[in-house]
């Protein structure tokens, strides 16, 4: 029993923010066509960015979302800097790749230089501890697992309710096409940008809650995202979602019984054989699309 | 005065002039037929006057009072300047419903969520397809009701003009008896249409006013039964074609 809770626990909290972060990913590949490799950088900034709202004094209630809001406007910034010019260039996808990389690498040490590489840490949501059955939980792991959903299920109401998803959907899947109706594609790419690097700011402060921030804190989880949208397939955004939680509960497993040591070996050997088996993810169908 | 006039426009690839110093006016109300043999230069002329791909190299463009060369394809979408294209392009991940939705909300971005769902409905009804289908996927639509989507998205936009390009290519002929009278129920609801085809007999029978293209550049324009008795376009365009055959 001690066991099962133990793995579903940590499968869910582990899930959660690797949900967060690959939905950002994959929403930016549906409607642009590019992988975002400054996604990590997000999340890092996010936390960064929302511990010195906090350190100046703000309440974590306001602090966060506006840390949410100028992450945000970094990824709509980002788009329009080292994305949008490149649109219509051949190599595109490997084009971005490289400039991503290297505008990451520049915030990543921009952080550096401004906070320095000590560590820090950010108010948990939820301070306490309590225990479910006979392991002990902190408050924050559980705030995650039950904002997570409610966040994605925003998401999704956003992309399949409203005018702007729709149009958002529409882009991802024939650009030319979207704008001989009237959508301004470039405003949507920026829009896709920037609300993916909302999320990543969200599992920033996520992350900043429970563990100490460094500058390097977003490459694990990027690394992590792309193994959920390879897994879960990328050409839409329910097909991550669910990959993150079987990630999330895989992992969860393979450190219960087999060690943190091996865990990483046997998520890669399970993404390969799924390469080989399925290589356009185990959700979802060939072809781009949100949703 | 023209709703559209096309003066002197150009488009290169390279050495390849693939729109050369093409010319033209289109009066508000008609049905205006371009012809011309495959590679003439009739689907690249719509791309220069939509803006989508690309621009002009030279040459202006006023659609209704607005010069519009040069403009975001999206902002020339808004004046009123609707396309469809020669092979069905429609969002296929979206429903028929959701498609028709966009060029109503996005066409007309001023109209209310309402107004554009009920636009939506008027749009796919007109073409003939049926209410109880609106929820399914495009990507599932025979091609023929994919023609009718496309045209349904464009019409929901209350356009000024449509440009049609090729909208009989790969159709039956009961299709395109269809067709044909749907273009011509479309032109009756106000909207001027300019149509690009490559049977003849199909543009004989619903424009009032023909250019043919070779190569690029305008070979004949004027009343159809004059243009199709002309010389050159016998030699261009019908020799070519028995020598196809």
């Amino acid at each position: 029993m001690g066991a099962l809770a133990e793995i579903l626990f940590g499968g869910l909290f582990q899930g959660s923010l690797y949900a967060m972060m690959a939905v950002g990913l994959a929403l930016v590949w549906t409607t642009i066509g590019v992988f975002n490799f400054s996604h990590g950088v997000f999340m890092m900034l996010g936390a960064y960015l929302a511990w010195q709202l906090v350190a100046f004094g703000l309440h974590p209630a306001i602090a966060f979302p506006l840390a949410i809001l100028a992450t945000a406007g970094v990824g709509w910034l980002l788009q329009a800097t080292v994305v949008r010019p490149l649109i219509g260039r051949a190599n595109l996808v490997l084009v971005v790749v490289i400039t991503t990389l290297a505008a990451g690498s520049l915030i990543e040490n921009g952080v550096l230089t401004i906070w320095g590489p000590r560590s820090k840490q950010l108010p948990p949501l939820l301070a306490g501890n309590t225990m479910i059955g006979s392991i002990g939980v902190s408050l924050h792991q559980i705030a995650i697992i039950v904002v997570t959903p409610l966040i994605l299920w925003a998401l999704w109401m956003f992309l399949t309710r409203t005018r702007i998803g729709l149009a958002l959907r529409a882009v991802a899947q024939n650009e030319d096409a979207s704008q001989l109706v009237g959508l301004n594609v470039t405003a949507l790419y920026g829009l896709a940008f920037a609300i993916a690097a909302a999320l990543a700011c969200i599992a920033g402060i996520f992350m900043g809650g429970y563990r100490f921030m460094s500058p390097v804190m977003g490459a694990d989880p990027l690394l992590k995202a792309l193994i959920v949208v390879v897994f879960g397939g990328i050409s839409s955004i329910s097909g991550p979602i669910f990959a993150a939680y079987l990630i999330g509960f895989f992992e969860a497993a393979c450190s219960y019984y087999f060690g943190l040591y091996w865990t990483p070996a046997l998520l890669f050997a399970v993404l390969i054989l799924t390469l080989m088996v399925r290589p356009e993810g185990i959700f979802t169908s060939r072809g781009r699309g949100l949703a | 005065m023209a709703l559209l006039a096309v003066e002197g426009v150009c488009k290169a690839f390279g050495s390849l002039k693939a729109v050369d110093e093409v010319s033209f006016t289109v009066a508000p109300g008609e049905i205006f037929g371009i012809a011309g043999p495959n590679g003439s230069g009739k689907s690249t002329l719509f791309n220069l006057i939509t803006g989508i791909p690309f621009a002009p190299d030279r040459g202006r463009i006023v659609f209704d009072g607005d010069d519009i060369q040069g403009k975001p394809g999206h902002a020339i979408a808004r004046l009123g300047l609707a396309r469809t294209f020669q092979r069905e392009t429609s969002f296929d991940g979206l429903t028929m419903f959701e498609n028709v939705l966009i060029g109503a909300s996005y066409g007309k971005p001023d109209r209310a969520a309402a107004a554009a769902r009920d636009a939506a409905a008027e749009a796919l009804e007109f073409v003939g397809l049926e209410s109880r289908s609106f929820g399914r996927l495009a990507g599932e639509l025979s091609v023929f009701d994919r023609k009718c989507l496309m045209l349904a998205t464009a019409i929901a936009m209350e356009p000024k003009m449509l440009l049609l390009d090729e909208p009989a290519s790969s159709l039956t002929r009961p299709e395109i008896e269809t067709s044909i009278g749907l273009i011509r129920r479309t032109a009756a609801r106000g909207i001027t249409i300019v149509l690009i085809e490559h049977v003849l007999t199909f543009l004989m029978s619903l424009s009032q006013h023909l250019l043919v293209l070779n190569q690029g550049r305008v070979l004949a324009a004027g009343e159809p039964a004059t243009v199709i008795a002309d010389e050159r376009v016998i030699e261009a365009y019908l020799g070519t074609r028995r020598a196809a055959a």
